[in-house]
């Protein structure tokens, strides 16, 4: 009918292709860091291969000191002993979210870069009692 | 043109009271002050949403109608999108810097929503490189029906892929993770970015009714364009 059709139709189809492979080919790569429980069970000890960490800081296991901070990087069912170089962003504190790049030995996590990461929870300083987040996919 | 006048007035109105209300709030327990930028950028992400969903309604009425007006509806709607998409990002950055640490990093949402930034501008470039209007009105509804896919992409993303990005705290499955005085004060941000888009958007409708106009009666008669009677200087005939 029009020659503009033979332009829509394989631009659907690439987009439609695209879309599937992100949606189910993906998922596991776009992750942005991985859980203390993935890194001890699927990561290799590589003190070349960088990677991310992300979890919440453990309570009671914050170290600073040096320039260096030593921390304990904590998921629902495992941990990592976390030691970072450089000066921690404003909002690092224990049990927060963090996430962590470095390496890892097989022993301890060694980052030279933090991200501080908040949850999806809004409350004011005398507000609601305060639920960690459940939904760590 | 003043007919309409009290829309920019409520707009400005509302925008007032969102301040106030973005102010007035108490600080959030662990981001403090700087929780309040979340009064500005999520209406502003939202309101890209629906500017977006918007020129989709446009799309699919042109290309069910054949009618200009949806063309229009199209066309403002995302030129009014592009503004509170980019206003998203660059209100993101500034939240990003002194929250996480950083202005940038290359998480799902972040990278998702900058692409549909760039697929809009795309849709704006691609109406300025059609002269006719009619093919203008037709292929620009298709990628503005392409790029509606976008919007559930980049809002569930931060459900679908474990990114940096916070997960929703209100369009989300579950209650709403927030307190009632944010809430509130987020209602308020919500509704007056929604005047703001409605008297922009009405704004561009009317410069594209006039662009339309102006290209109709230029090609109905022989109207000079200003800037016609110069002619340019040619090289070597001085005297």
């Amino acid at each position: 009918m029009k020659r503009y059709l033979w332009f829509v139709i394989p631009a659907l189809g690439l987009a439609g292709v695209v879309l599937g492979y992100l949606l189910f080919n993906l998922s596991d790569t776009l992750v942005y860091y991985r859980t203390p429980t993935e890194v001890r069970r699927e990561v290799a000890a590589d003190p070349q291969a960088r990677l991310r960490l992300g979890g919440q800081v453990q309570v009671g296991s914050l170290v600073a000191g040096g320039g260096r901070v030593a921390f304990v990087i904590a998921d629902e069912t495992s941990d990592i002993p976390v030691e970072h170089t450089g000066t921690p962003p404003q909002l690092f504190q224990e049990g927060g979210g963090v996430v962590v790049e470095g390496t890892w030995d097989g022993t301890v996590f060694r980052s030279d870069v933090m991200i501080i990461k908040h949850d999806e929870q809004y409350r004011t300083e005398d507000g609601e009692i305060y639920t960690p987040p459940t939904d760590a996919p | 043109m003043r007919r309409k006048a009290w829309l920019d007035f409520a707009a400005g109105a509302l925008l007032a009271g969102a301040l106030v209300a973005g102010l007035a709030v108490p600080p959030e327990r662990n981001m403090g002050d700087l929780a309040r930028i979340m009064f500005v950028h999520v209406p502003a992400a939202w309101l890209a949403y629906l500017a977006f969903g918007v020129t989709l309604v446009g799309s699919v009425g042109y290309l069910a109608t054949g009618r200009m007006k949806w063309d229009r509806l199209a066309a403002g709607s995302a030129e009014v999108g592009v503004y509170f998409n980019g206003l998203t990002i660059a209100l993101g950055m500034i939240w990003g810097k002194s929250t996480w640490g950083v202005w940038w990093t290359w998480d799902a949402r972040l990278v998702l929503t900058a692409i549909m930034f760039f697929v809009y501008l795309g849709y704006l470039g691609l109406r300025r490189g059609i002269a006719d209007p009619v093919a203008r009105a037709r292929r620009s509804a298709w990628l503005g029906v392409l790029g509606a896919v976008q919007i559930p992409i980049v809002h569930f993303s931060v459900v679908w892929w474990r990114g940096l990005h916070q997960p929703p705290s209100v369009i989300r499955p579950g209650g709403v993770q927030m307190d009632n005085e944010f809430r509130i004060a987020l209602a308020i941000a919500v509704l007056a970015f929604t005047f703001v888009y409605a008297a922009l958007l009405r704004r561009h409708m009317e410069n594209a009714l006039a662009e339309e106009a102006l290209a109709a009666r230029l090609a109905s008669e022989e109207v000079e364009v200003a800037g016609a009677a110069i002619t340019a200087p040619r090289y070597g005939e001085v005297d």
